[in-house]
């Protein structure tokens, strides 16, 4: 049992394991997990899904300076049997759609956003049912049939299978996501955290990251 | 002896009301009452006032009579009952949560409509919130003289008077007291509503949802709507302890006729 402790944000949960199963893994909202270093949680390496919280931990001294490590996108999903009948992003302008999205504040919910005004679709903001602290709530509650549509990362729909149909999303919409990992300071164990850091950066790292749809900076 | 427990009781005090003293020590007063000033924060208290209320009102328009009959009559399958009763206190809210969505959630057992509505919100408060009640109720109830229900059936009263000028009178301080345990359980519900309501500001997001969501964005807001929950807790607290006084002393209403 390694000694790390890795905070990461919730789209990591099925790519980091894969690229080292040794450290214990918390995964969450990348705001929330911020939230908490800056309480004094232990992480011994922190990896966001927005630059914005890392960059800020390392304005305030927290941790070391920010590397990006991978790219993504984002994809409509709605539940196989397609309760709403939705064929494309422009249907979530109809009365009555039950839209699931991030939280603003939580990185997909804030690209999320992004994405609908670029796309003037603000409008279909009103038909949102349940804003999630973090994307494995929006997968989870589009999987189960209960919401008709969410917006998630394209790597969170293979973790999802056969319960979700995804939809692309145009490319001129799309928000700059990008994943920025950095080693908190003070902690025990930096050489197992650079260490880690570095296992990310490796090409069997990049491997992992693009077999699980992710983009390498 | 005396003093070691005396000691050992003042740590456990200490350790329970540190951190309820903390959340108003944080920050100033004033900073608590502005931030309660929040759209956030005001939109909670809305949807949480308006769900408990129609959830406290599912509560007692079914659990009145549920309990009535539990106190009163012996059947088969009365324990069992009991037991069923007593099941969402001590169920994990997040298992109230699933066991909600697979009931009543679109691809659930009644596929209904409800999820993400404020009536799935009132749905897992009453869940959470009717066993604190029907408990209480059930205790009331058999605790009134079964002398005094006895004496107005042999004056000819029927079960509905007897229901409601005897009992329903006698109980009522108890009920009245099940009743704000059951408020204050139902003000706190989370994992539950989380789960089968989502959470959306101003149409399913409660109090401590609006925690939840504010906690890594802004602390002070969630301070504040902690405070607020401390101070409502406290105060139906105070209420239960004082109906209950009143329950348990030799009632006003009911001199003991054997006695």
């Amino acid at each position: 049992m390694s000694l790390l402790a890795v905070f990461a944000a919730a789209s990591l949960t099925a790519v980091f394991p894969g690229i080292d199963r040794a450290p214990r893994f918390q995964f969450g909202g990348s705001d929330q997990l911020a939230f908490q270093i800056r309480q004094g949680a232990p992480a011994d390496v922190f990896a966001s899904a927005s630059p914005k919280y890392v960059q800020q931990l390392h304005a305030r001294g927290l941790c070391s300076k920010p590397k990006v490590f991978a790219t993504n996108t984002l994809v409509l999903i709605v539940p196989r049997a397609n309760p709403a009948h939705i064929r494309s992003v422009y249907d979530l302008r109809r009365r009555g759609i039950k839209l699931v999205v991030g939280a603003p504040g939580v990185p997909i919910g804030d690209y999320t956003r992004t994405l609908l005004t670029r796309l003037h679709l603000r409008s279909a903001l009103s038909n949102v049912v349940s804003d999630e602290t973090d994307v494995k709530l929006v997968v989870a509650k589009v999987a189960l049939g209960e919401a008709d549509a969410g917006f998630v990362y394209r790597t969170d729909v293979k973790p999802a299978g056969k319960r979700v149909i995804q939809f692309e999303l145009p490319v001129r919409a799309q928000p700059t996501v990008k994943y920025e990992l950095c080693v908190p300071t003070k902690r025990k164990h930096p050489q197992l955290a650079a260490r880690f850091v570095r296992e990310v950066l490796s090409k069997r790292g990049r491997a992992a990251l693009k077999a699980a749809g992710f983009g390498l900076p | 002896m005396r003093a070691a427990f005396a000691v050992i009781a003042a740590l456990a005090l200490a350790f329970l009301a540190l951190p309820v003293v903390a959340i108003f020590l944080r920050v100033s007063p004033a900073t608590l009452v502005r931030e309660l000033g929040d759209p956030v924060a005001r939109d909670a208290l809305v949807v949480s006032l308006r769900t408990s209320a129609l959830a406290q009102l599912l509560v007692v328009v079914l659990g009145t009579p549920t309990a009535y009959l539990l106190a009163t009559r012996r059947f088969r399958g009365r324990s069992m009952a009991l037991t069923l009763v007593e099941l969402p206190l001590v169920l994990p809210p997040a298992v109230a949560g699933i066991g909600l969505l697979a009931a009543f959630g679109r691809s659930g057992l009644l596929s209904t409509s409800l999820a993400f509505t404020q009536s799935a919100v009132v749905l897992a408060v009453a869940f959470v919130a009717a066993p604190f009640y029907v408990r209480t109720a059930v205790a009331a109830f058999e605790g009134v003289d079964a002398a005094l229900v006895d004496a107005a059936r042999t004056l000819g009263a029927r079960p509905w008077r007897v229901f409601a000028r005897i009992a329903l009178p006698l109980a009522a301080s108890g009920l009245g007291a099940g009743l704000a345990l059951s408020f204050a359980r139902g003000l706190g519900e989370f994992g539950a509503t989380i789960m089968f309501a989502g959470s959306l500001q101003r149409v399913t997001q409660t109090l401590p949802l609006a925690i939840y969501a504010e906690f890594a964005q802004s602390f002070d807001v969630a301070l504040a709507i902690g405070a607020l929950l401390v101070a409502f807790s406290f105060t139906l607290l105070l209420a239960v302890k004082w109906l209950r006084s009143d329950w348990i002393s030799p009632s006003r209403f009911a001199p003991s006729v054997s006695g």
